[in-house]
């Protein structure tokens, strides 16, 4: 039967329909959720939707219920193998404490950046566009 | 169900729009049509970084700013159910669905007729366990109540 | 001003008759109904961030809009600019909301979770 169904981007998404997927939006968030359905535009139905915020091993959720994206900010989508998740060894952690260590995180970053791209510069490289500025 | 047809069934109920440069919208909707254009009713906006609000009586939004709508679990639930009776009506001789709409799903795939219900295997915290309705994990605020986490986008105080 | 007037309603090649022979007309009329905004004040948001408030004199189906005694107004707190009437391109209006009854307010959401 599978056969009948041509491997183009809307075929293949067929096999994903209420499976359990991630998706990643442009603005980087990881959202979590049933994949409920979507359309030629890639616009996305997604049931008990969670986004996750990961930290090294770590994560922490927040609940959104039922999301519709517009397909155009949706950078990835993917199947979670149910099996392989078990053996992840992902931590769960309160929220806040999430929030803080990214933010931290993102401090640290931001300095090592400006550091980096000042040393750049006295010998004449130009310093733009940085990590998560593919899209 | 299509997520635009969701959208218009979605129509005179509450939900959150967040549009692509981060500021978010509480409203209900009044209208929307094929391009994803809305129009909202009794508007909460929140600033990118929430931490300035407004609330104005009506507000047009372009659809191609959008980046998402938060909906309510209900809403879909509804709208699933009333997509099955008008199907059901439909086609005169029982038979549940599947096939229905030709294209991508291809006609002998009558086989996932049940549609919806997690996946096989185990209803993992963000699931919904088939059986038993809602899966476990923590309480779900619906979509334009229990934000209150990203800068206390939430529910309107009543 | 008179030719305005008629320049108000929708491009009649697609409204009227032919929309009606399809039995859609619904799904051919705009979901928003400018005409209630003619000669009120309104805001407008623009691809890019730009803002305006003006009072609304004229549109059509592409969301183009005629505006009069228009002023931009800067998010950073820079003083307002005065542009008077201005034709407003459909293309580039993301958000229309009317002046009236809006206000910026005190957070209205519950912080508990």
């Amino acid at each position: 039967m599978d056969a009948l169904i041509p491997f183009t981007t809307s075929g293949s998404l067929v096999d994903l329909v209420d499976k359990k997927v991630m998706v990643i939006l442009r603005d980087g968030r990881k959202l979590l959720g049933v994949f409920r359905s979507y359309d030629q535009f890639a616009n996305f139905l997604l049931e008990s939707c969670v986004e996750r915020l990961h930290y090294k091993l770590e994560y922490a959720d927040t609940d959104l219920g039922v999301l519709l994206i517009r397909g155009e900010n949706v950078v990835a989508l993917g199947e979670i193998d149910l099996i392989a998740e078990d053996r992840v060894p992902l931590i769960p952690r309160p929220l806040d404490e999430i929030r803080t260590k990214i933010n931290e995180e993102n401090r640290r970053k931001e300095r090592d950046h400006l550091i980096k791209s000042k040393v750049l510069e006295t010998v004449g490289f130009v310093s733009d566009g940085r990590e998560g500025d593919a899209y | 169900m299509l997520p635009l047809s969701l959208l218009n069934a979605a129509q005179g109920k509450p939900m959150l729009v967040e549009l692509k440069n981060g500021v978010t919208f509480n409203g209900h909707l009044v209208d929307c049509d094929q391009f994803m254009n809305v129009t909202l009713r009794e508007v909460y906006q929140t600033s990118a970084d929430g931490e300035r609000f407004w609330k104005m009586p009506e507000m047009f939004i372009k659809g191609n700013i959008i980046k998402y709508f938060r909906i309510a679990d209900s809403i879909l639930d509804q709208a699933m159910a009333e997509q099955e009776k008008q199907r059901a009506a439909g086609r005169q001789r029982g038979g549940g669905r599947g096939g229905g709409r030709g294209g991508a799903r291809g006609g002998g795939e009558g086989g996932r007729g049940g549609g919806r219900g997690g996946p096989p295997g185990r209803g993992g915290p963000p699931m919904r366990g088939a059986a038993n309705g809602r899966g476990g994990g923590p309480g779900r605020g619906g979509p334009p109540g229990g934000g209150g986490g990203r800068g206390g986008r939430g529910a309107p105080r009543q | 001003m008179s030719s305005r007037g008629g320049g108000r309603g929708a491009p009649r090649g697609r409204g009227g008759g032919q929309a009606n022979d399809r039995g859609e007309k619904k799904k051919r009329e705009s979901i928003l109904n400018l005409a209630q905004y003619v000669d009120k004040s309104i805001r407008v948001k623009f691809m890019g961030g730009r803002e305006v408030t003006g009072t609304l004199k004229g549109y059509d189906q592409l969301l183009n809009l005629v505006m009069d005694d228009v002023i931009e107004e800067f998010e950073n707190g820079m003083p307002t600019r005065s542009l008077g009437l201005v034709v407003l391109r459909g293309p580039n209006v993301v958000l229309i909301s009317p002046t009236d009854g809006s206000a910026e307010i005190a957070n209205p959401f519950t912080s508990e979770q």
